[in-house]
């Protein structure tokens, strides 16, 4: 793990900002690049977008076999973050889980994104966001 | 223009091979291509390029020069190639482009891997320093996910998951060079370790050393190598990303379907006329989906194929006869180039214990994740005797 990629996409990864392409509406999220990962366009032109920090899981797993560095089981999603505004598309982010049990998880539950040390660094903590099943959506 | 056939093959048996360097695999493979070839033939004089196929995982260094040190063919183009865990189909396709386009006139294609010598690195590369976008995604999370969202979607069952590997399994305790040689139940596959929910220790391919060869030639040599070549009738590759917002992409692999569609079109054969197919079965999981893609079945329709016995030995389409890599294993770089040594001995009714019975047209099909996308490459080869 490195620092400087890492700090790459921290103002993204820390406050959820995302990209929108102007030409197919696609949602980029952590990247803003010149090019439009879904259409193509070349040049893109993208636009900032805030992202809520509430979504919806698209699929999961719970994996069980990790390095040493990582906490296991360790649940991970696939999750639609809409926008902030509500307006148009979401975007699709992969996110590690805050303590969760397998029971919680399914296709559609809604999490929320909460700001979390990710890993450590040796040296330093990674700070990001991790996914959380709210209170008021836990069995 | 020329087609390209395949005219010789040769493999040594997948499995912990500790003991054996690179070099040694690489020999190993290619004296036993040397010694297949039914007419004979005069490496150093007939062979004019090399393809090498290797993800280099043992860190044996980047280049083609390994195969010429390996096997002493010196002063001819050797060419590495990478492309993920398709990297053995992609040096086979691009030999393949080669002598259709007259350039090379036989072409030796050889893959290699040790995987057992770095296995924590390629872990903990793929949970680690891909904070950027993967945030700890391992091969059997990427895959894993996409048996989530099937089972939700299709209400595929987690049994049906498993039977992929019992049959690859069973397949493979009858092809000599698998890596695994055991049967399994559907309830050894439930109950095995969980690797990373839904998927279990049997779900997931063993950690394999291997090398693989196969000869390709154009047409006019060809019979001066055997009386039974076989033609490479299409060819299709394709890339794609995990990321791209495409809701389908949960349940396919999109560069599948891209790259069958097109080896469809240039062989002429659509998925009916496929008699027998060794696909990409790194999870269990994986398999399934690929009877989707490549259009053996409907989508959302793969647990119902391999309930009606359709992908085994027996059925109407044998998938993965060689025991896939789920049984034989997956040393990244041999992978494709064994798949198509397989289908290679099928259309010639070399293939033993596992001979699909008057198998003319055989498909050949490969993936790869690459930057944190599933099935980010995709190789699909049709070949006919």
């Amino acid at each position: 793990m490195s620092g400087p990629r890492y700090n790459r996409t921290r103002r993204q990864d820390q406050r959820l900002v995302a990209f929108e392409c102007q030409s197919c509406d696609y949602v980029s999220f952590p990247d803003e690049k010149r090019t439009c990962k879904r259409c193509g366009d070349a040049p893109a032109t993208f636009e900032e977008v805030q992202l809520a920090e509430r979504g919806e899981i698209q699929t999961f797993v719970v994996q069980e076999y990790l390095p040493d560095d990582i906490e296991v089981p360790q649940p991970l999603a696939i999750v639609d973050l809409p926008q902030a505004d509500g307006s148009g598309e979401s975007a699709r982010v992969y996110g590690l889980l805050t303590e969760t049990e397998l029971e919680e998880l399914s296709v559609g539950t809604e999490v929320v994104a909460r700001f979390r040390e990710l890993f450590d660094d040796g040296e330093r903590p990674i700070n990001s966001f991790k996914f959380s099943v709210p209170r008021e959506v836990k069995r | 223009m020329t087609d390209a056939h395949v005219v010789g093959s040769g493999i040594v048996d997948f499995g912990e091979k500790y003991e054996w360097s690179f070099d040694d695999l690489l020999e190993g493979a290619y004296l036993d291509l040397v010694e297949s070839v039914d007419h004979g033939i005069n490496p150093t004089a007939d062979i004019d390029a090399i393809w090498y196929g290797t993800l280099d995982i043992a860190n044996e260094g980047s280049s083609g020069a390994a195969v010429a040190h390996a096997t002493g063919l010196f002063e001819k183009p050797a060419t590495q190639i990478v492309n993920a865990c398709a990297t053995g189909s992609d040096a086979f396709r691009n030999a393949v482009q080669a002598v259709k386009a007259g350039d090379i006139e036989v072409a030796l294609v050889i893959g290699a891997e040790k995987m057992l010598d770095s296995t924590e690195g390629l872990i903990g590369g793929a949970a680690l320093e891909r904070l950027w976008r993967g945030r700890g995604v391992t091969m059997p999370a990427f895959f894993g996910m996409r048996a989530t969202r099937h089972m939700e979607q299709y209400d595929t069952t987690r049994e049906q998951i498993a039977e992929v590997s019992v049959k690859n399994h069973e397949n493979g305790t009858k092809y000599p060079h698998a890596h695994q040689q055991f049967e399994c139940s559907v309830d050894d596959v439930m109950e095995s370790a969980t690797v990373s929910y839904p998927l279990n220790l049997y779900d997931c391919c063993p950690v394999t050393d291997g090398a693989c060869a196969v000869l390709v030639t154009n047409d006019e040599r060809s019979r001066e190598f055997t009386d039974a070549p076989v033609r490479v009738a299409g060819y299709g590759f394709s890339t794609d990303s995990f990321m791209r917002g495409d809701d389908l992409a949960l349940t396919n692999f999109p560069a599948s379907r891209q790259a069958s569609s097109m080896a469809y079109e240039r062989s002429g054969y659509g998925p009916d006329d496929v008699d027998v197919a060794e696909v990409h079965d790194c999870f269990s999981i994986t398999e399934l989906i690929t009877y989707e893609d490549l259009g053996f079945c409907e989508q959302g329709e793969a647990g119902a194929f391999i309930d009606e016995g359709i992908p085994h030995l027996d059925g109407e389409k044998p998938v993965n006869p060689s025991g896939g890599l789920l049984s034989k294993g997956h040393p990244i770089g041999a992978t494709g180039v064994a798949q198509i040594a397989e289908i290679f001995e099928q259309l010639r009714g070399d293939a033993g214990d596992v001979q699909v019975p008057d198998a003319e047209v055989g498909l050949q099909h490969n993936i790869g994740i690459g930057r944190n996308a599933t099935g980010a490459v995709s190789c699909v080869n049709v070949l006919e005797r």
